[in-house]
C-alpha cells in the first residue's frame, strides 16, 4: 500500500498545521511603505537608500516587512544577505544605493526588512 | 538503412548539437558576474557603483550634517576627497581609497517662494523624494532623468538631463548654490554673486568642493498626459523635428532588429487623473533578451519575431503630476554610453549606430534613447551653447560592452558629440578641452579651489589634468 493513500500523511500534515504560524500574507505597497525603523539612525538610512525599492513592487525588491518575499532570503543566512547587500545580487545595486552603512547596520537593515527581532546589543 | 534516412538522423543530431551548444553558451555567458569580496584585507568595506563598473575601499566614509561641518571635513580629511550621491554614474567619478563622503544626511526643502516658484533644497536630497516634497509647496521640476534615485547633487554635478525642446537639464534649472571648499569656507554662488565659480562648477564632477544647497528655479505644479505608443522607427526618425517641436517632453527609443521603436511624449493636461499603471518596461526589456538568446544568430528571424510581438502592444496612457510620470523604474541593471550630439546632427548618427548595432552586434537587445535637451550656460554642461540632441546604447550588465569605444563612440564624436559626464566614454584632458570652449577658464577656477588636488581621484587626473 502506498504510504500517501495510507492517511498517515495527511493526518500529520494537519496536524501540523495546526500547530505552525498562520501564513504569512503578502503585505501591500501602501503597507510596506508604512514600517519604519524606530532606531533614528538606522530609519534616517533606510529612508535615505532602501525605502526606494524596497516599498515599490515594480522596482523588483522584496517588499520591506513582507514574509511572503523574505522568509526565504533570511534563512540564506546572515552573512550570505549581508554578502548580497554590499556587493551586489541579480538586481540589487552594491550597497543598496547606502554610501555611509556599516556592517552592523546593513545587517540591522535587513533584519527590519525581513521583519526579524533586532540583534540585542 | 536509407541514405536519406541516415542523412536525416546526422543532420537532425547537427541541429541538436548545434542547438544545445547554442544553449549552453548562452547559460555560459548568462552567469552571474563573481561578486567582489564585501571587505578587503584592511577591513574596508566595499563601494561599488550600480552598474558594478567601479569599485572602491574606502578607508573612511564620512557623512555631513551641515556646509560648516562639509568645510571642515575638505580641509582636515585625506585625499582623495570624493562624493557620492546614488552612485548611478558608469564612469570613474567616485571611486578613492581614502574618503568617500555622502550627502545622505543633508536632505529636504529648506524653503521656498511662492511668487518665484524657486525652492531651496539641500544637496543629497533624492530626485524621488524632491518630487513630492516640491508637490506640497505648489511646484514641480519641469524635467526630471529617466531615473530619479539620482541625488540633487550627484545629478547636476553630472549633466544629468530630461528631454524636451524647452528644457535644460536639471542644472539648468540651478539659480544659486553653495559650494564647501578645501580651503574650509563655504561660497554661495550665483549669476552675479562669485560668478565664474558658479558658471564653472554647476556641472563640475564634485571636483570643485562639495554641493551643500541648491536654490532652484522650478514650475507652478502641472498635470501632464504621458502617452507610450508604438510606431515604426523610420517614421520616428523621419518625425523627430516636428515631435520635438508638438510635445513638451518628448524621446524614442529605437528597439534594435525590429523596425519599431516606442514613443513617449508628455503634455500638460485639465484632464482627469488616470495614475500609471505596474511597470511594464523590466517585463519587456526581458522579453527583448529572450528574443536575443534564442534568436541571435537568425537575424532575419529575429526581426520577423520582434515585429510581430511588438505589432500588437497597446498605446499607454497616464495623466498625473509630472513627477509621478517622468522617471522610470530601471531595475534591469546596464551599462551605458551617452553622447549629447548637436540636434542637427542627431539623427543621421543614430541611422548610423543602428546600422552598426545590427550589423556587429547581435548580442545588444536594450532599445537605444533618443532625447532632447535645451542648450545652457554651464562651462562644463555637455549642453554649453548649443541645443542637443541625446543618443544612448545600453548593454545588459552580463553583457560585453567593451564595443561603445571601438563601434559607437567614433560614429558619436564623428558627429561633433559630447559624452554625458556620468557615462561611459573613453576622453581624456585633450579631448574634452577640443570639445568645451571654457574648459581651460573651468580648470583655473577649479585649481584656484583646490590647488593641492585634494579632490581629484586617478579618472579625474585623466580627465582634468593634462597627461
Amino acid at each position: 500500500m502506498a504510504i500517501e493513500r495510507s492517511g498517515i500523511v495527511p493526518a500529520l500534515l494537519a496536524l501540523a498545521a495546526c500547530h505552525a504560524a498562520p501564513a504569512a500574507k503578502p503585505l501591500t505597497e501602501a503597507q510596506s511603505a508604512a514600517r519604519q525603523p524606530a532606531d533614528p539612525h538606522l530609519a534616517a538610512l533606510y529612508d535615505g537608500s532602501c525605502r526606494a525599492c524596497h516599498t515599490n513592487r515594480d522596482s523588483g525588491a522584496p517588499l520591506s516587512g513582507d514574509h511572503t518575499q523574505w522568509d526565504a532570503r533570511w534563512a540564506k543566512g546572515a552573512p550570505v544577505l549581508l554578502q548580497n547587500a554590499v556587493a551586489g545580487y541579480n538586481r540589487m545595486p552594491a550597497g543598496g544605493q547606502c554610501a555611509t552603512c556599516t556592517a552592523a547596520d546593513y545587517n540591522a537593515l535587513i533584519r527590519f526588512m525581513a521583519d526579524q527581532p533586532q540583534d540585542q546589543k | 538503412m536509407g541514405t536519406t534516412r541516415r542523412a536525416l538522423l546526422i543532420g537532425g543530431g547537427v541541429v541538436a548539437a548545434g542547438a544545445a551548444g547554442l544553449a549552453g553558451r548562452r547559460i555560459w555567458l548568462d552567469r552571474d558576474p563573481a561578486a567582489l569580496p564585501a571587505v578587503d584585507g584592511s577591513g574596508h568595506l566595499l563601494w561599488q557603483n550600480w552598474s558594478a563598473t567601479e569599485h572602491a575601499y574606502p578607508a573612511a566614509r564620512l557623512a555631513p550634517a551641515s556646509a560648516d561641518e562639509a568645510a571642515h571635513l575638505l580641509r582636515t580629511a585625506s585625499g582623495p576627497v570624493r562624493t557620492v550621491g546614488a552612485g548611478h554614474s558608469f564612469t570613474g567619478l567616485v571611486p578613492t581609497d581614502a574618503t568617500l563622503v555622502s550627502l545622505d544626511r543633508m536632505t529636504g526643502v529648506l524653503g521656498h517662494d511662492a511668487a518665484t516658484s524657486q525652492a531651496s533644497v539641500a544637496a543629497g536630497t533624492r530626485l524621488y523624494d524632491l518630487g513630492p516634497a516640491l508637490a506640497a509647496i505648489g511646484q514641480d521640476m519641469p524635467n526630471l532623468p529617466d531615473i530619479n534615485k539620482q541625488s540633487l547633487a550627484g545629478g547636476t554635478q553630472t549633466g544629468t538631463h530630461g528631454t524636451g525642446r524647452a528644457f535644460k537639464a536639471v542644472h539648468g534649472g540651478i539659480v544659486e548654490f553653495d559650494l564647501a571648499t578645501t580651503r574650509g569656507e563655504v561660497l554661495t554662488c550665483n549669476a552675479t554673486r562669485n560668478p565664474d565659480v558658479f558658471n564653472a562648477a554647476r556641472v563640475g564632477l564634485g571636483a570643485f568642493g562639495i554641493m551643500t544647497r541648491f536654490t532652484m528655479q522650478n514650475h507652478a505644479l502641472a498635470r501632464v498626459k504621458k502617452v507610450t505608443s508604438l510606431r515604426h522607427r523610420d517614421d520616428l526618425m523621419d518625425g523627430w523635428d516636428d515631435l520635438v517641436r508638438n510635445h513638451r517632453n518628448v524621446e524614442f527609443y529605437v528597439i534594435p532588429f525590429s523596425h519599431w521603436g516606442q514613443l513617449i511624449t508628455h503634455d500638460e493636461t485639465d484632464e482627469p487623473v488616470r495614475p500609471r499603471g505596474p511597470d511594464t518596461d523590466t517585463d519587456g526589456q526581458m522579453k527583448l533578451k529572450s528574443a536575443r538568446d534564442l534568436l541571435e544568430f537568425a537575424t532575419p528571424l529575429r526581426f520577423w519575431t520582434l515585429d510581430h510581438m511588438i505589432a500588437d502592444i497597446p498605446r499607454q496612457v497616464a495623466i498625473d503630476q509630472g513627477w509621478k510620470l517622468l522617471s522610470n523604474e530601471r531595475s534591469v541593471r546596464n551599462r551605458e554610453i551617452e553622447y549629447h550630439l548637436p540636434r542637427e546632427n542627431q539623427i543621421a548618427a543614430l541611422r548610423e549606430v543602428v546600422a552598426v548595432i545590427e550589423r556587429h552586434r547581435s548580442d545588444v537587445f536594450i532599445p537605444v534613447e533618443v532625447r532632447a535637451i535645451a542648450a545652457d550656460d554651464a562651462w562644463l554642461s555637455p549642453f554649453y551653447g548649443r541645443d542637443s540632441g541625446s543618443i544612448a546604447v545600453h548593454t545588459y550588465y552580463k553583457d560585453d560592452y567593451r564595443f561603445f569605444f571601438t563601434l559607437i563612440e567614433p560614429i558619436l564624436r564623428r558627429h561633433g558629440g559630447r559624452p554625458h559626464w556620468g557615462k561611459l566614454n573613453s576622453l581624456k584632458y585633450d579631448d574634452f578641452a577640443a570639445l568645451y570652449p571654457r574648459w581651460k577658464d573651468a580648470l583655473a577656477v577649479r585649481d584656484g579651489l583646490d590647488p593641492e588636488g585634494k579632490l581629484l581621484n586617478p579618472y579625474l587626473h585623466g580627465v582634468l589634468r593634462r597627461g
